[in-house]
């Protein structure tokens, strides 16, 4: 693959592009998600192979990665939201495999995927899961306080 | 479900061909809805499916997950780095050194280890008895699934002699604790040489066979040639990964494409299959493991000798690392992020069935609910958590549960009466 396409991509979008061991990583703003991933199926087909979807909290921003994998690298959409209105365009209707990964995401951090019909509903934490205690995987979230609120309820 | 003739109308007289369905993902009538799993907690993720019928033909599958969700990459956060490998391993009882690895060897990009050469191989031969032993574990269950009980008992038979040559090298059958940061725990044991060629010989003797066997068996063709078919055009979509996607003629495996461990030197062929149908999921796993047998005689006979460890720190400097392995179901991913200490900051798990639950809904459309079984079996998700099924029919005012159990049997019969 030349490295010239994924310069093209970022041109494009407006990101930066970083070398992290076996990763490729493409930096972006969160409303460049699907324009990222569009041009990068067109630019890149031999790539479409979505990994997985990432999530992970950054302290005040939860950062979102989909992984894509093709040879011996990793090529690495990352994006960041901030946490009190973390909500990214959904682009499932672009890659279907990521419909799962991102309601993956919305369940354990909290981020909205709009678009995304998976997510309307939980996939992975149980539907007793106390709506008003944060996302499991965010830093506030303290595993004895949500204990003790779904004993209470 | 003694009473199926009432309730369930067998629509069709071809039994099992696939029929055109229509709606797309979540478009239904809850008149429709047939609640499908929920769980078995003795097997590793299990699922459960709202299945859309027309009659009993399966219009869509919904997927959801997360039954036995146990916290397990939140856990990870509050332990050490040497503690974690034994919790991953612990995500799953088949594939558990394929998980132990992927984390380590992401441990080790991190921590820029040149791993010894020796335990390079040690990793091989373990990694592909695991494959072995996992895919003659899915082996019988698809003649169980089926109603053919004595493969089912055969397989898993052979099965033991592997488990033993792992109990021997390793020290534990299941959770092998063997990995660990920069190397393996311990060298192989003296002498091990001669069991391990010795079993090798009886398996390859014995998958032979079966694989002849799965080919021509009609218990078996009957139930799986042409079912849970998917084109290759789907799975490049919907990303599969392991014998699912390269049963589509795919020929995509980590272990070719981005070697690890020894894989540079023991070179794997890639086994493939175009028909993309449970049956040629059969034979392409059988292939498998004739493959396995083969690199495991291969790194048996070119393993250098030396030191199977480092020394390695408790705490791991500040970086993030992908990395992925293919377990015996397929591609398994980690990402891990360390802060720079003794505990990661986030390690995120991407397990082989979850890329494939996707595709497997899409590979029930147009089946029967008779095909259920075998078709959700095909994506070797470990796959048992059919304990307690209600089937709905709000016309009829009717409901009642069945057991996975009755389900298997339903299975059976509805193919006695229609092709055998």
């Amino acid at each position: 693959m030349e490295e010239g396409n994924l310069d093209d991509v970022a041109a494009r979008v407006g990101g930066q592009i970083s070398q992290n061991r076996n990763s490729r990583v493409l930096t972006i703003e969160p409303g460049k998600l699907r324009d990222a991933c569009k041009f990068l199926i067109d630019e890149m087909p031999d790539f479409y192979h979505l990994s997985t979807v990432t999530g992970f909290d950054e302290g005040k921003t939860i950062g979102v990665i989909y992984h894509f994998w093709k040879g011996k690298e990793f090529l690495s959409i990352k994006t960041s939201v901030p946490k009190e209105n973390a909500i990214l365009n959904s682009v499932s209707d672009i890659l279907p495999a990521s419909i799962l990964y991102e309601a993956e995401v919305k369940d354990l951090l909290g981020v909205e995927f709009k678009g995304n019909r998976m997510t309307l509903q939980r996939l992975i934490l149980p539907d007793a899961y106390p709506p008003e205690a944060p996302p499991p995987l965010r830093k506030e979230a303290d595993p004895e306080k949500i204990r003790k609120m779904m004993e209470l309820e | 479900m003694s009473d199926k003739g009432n309730n369930s109308p067998i629509s069709g007289e071809e039994g099992s061909a696939k029929r055109e369905v229509s709606a797309g993902l979540m478009q239904y009538s809850p008149e429709n809805l047939m609640p499908f799993g929920p769980v078995h907690p003795a097997l590793h993720e299990p699922e459960y499916f709202k299945l859309i019928l027309e009659g009993e033909v399966i219009v869509d599958a919904i997927p959801r997950i997360g039954f036995v969700h146990r916290g397990i990459e939140r856990a990870a956060q509050d332990r050490t780095w040497i503690k974690n490998i034994y919790l991953f391993e612990r995500i799953c009882g088949i594939c558990s050194f394929a998980h132990s690895l992927s984390y380590v060897q992401a441990i080790e990009g991190i921590l820029q280890f040149e791993v010894p050469k020796r335990a390079r191989y040690i990793r091989v031969i373990v990694a592909e008895l695991e494959r072995i032993h996992s895919h003659m574990l899915w082996l019988g269950l698809v003649g169980y699934w089926t109603g053919f009980d004595t493969l089912f008992m055969w397989i898993w038979k052979d099965r033991e002699h592997v488990l033993d040559l792992i109990e021997a090298i390793t020290g534990n059958r299941v959770h092998k604790s063997y990995n660990t940061i920069s190397g393996v725990r311990k060298d192989l044991p003296e002498n091990i040489s001669e069991p391990i060629k010795r079993e090798m010989a009886y398996i390859q003797d014995r998958i032979r066979y079966y694989r002849d066997l799965v080919s021509r068996e009609e218990t078996l063709v009957v139930r799986t040639r042409g079912i849970g078919k998917i084109d290759a055009e789907t799975a490049r979509k919907l990303c599969p990964v392991g014998p699912l996607l390269r049963s589509t003629g795919i020929a995509r495996d980590v272990r070719t494409e981005d070697p690890y461990a020894a894989y540079d030197e023991i070179v794997p062929e890639v086994k493939t299959s175009s028909q993309g149908d449970v049956a040629s999921l059969l034979t392409l796993r059988a292939d498998e493991v004739l493959e396995s047998c083969r690199l495991i005689l291969l790194a048996l006979e070119k393993m250098p000798s030396g030191p199977t460890k480092l020394t390695a720190p408790r705490s791991v400097p500040k970086g993030e690392n992908a990395f992925h392995v293919e377990a015996p179901r397929g591609e398994l991913f980690y990402y891990i992020r360390s802060p720079g200490g003794i505990t990661p900051e986030r390690v995120k798990i991407r397990t082989p069935t979850m890329a494939n639950v996707l595709t497997a809904t899409s590979m029930l459309k147009g089946y029967t609910l008779a095909d259920v079984p075998v078709v959700l079996t095909g994506m070797d998700p470990c796959f048992g958590c059919m304990d307690r099924i209600s089937v709905f029919e709000v016309d009829k005012e009717k409901q009642w549960s069945v057991r996975g159990e009755d389900l298997r049997q339903y299975g059976i019969s509805h193919y006695k009466t229609k092709k055998l």
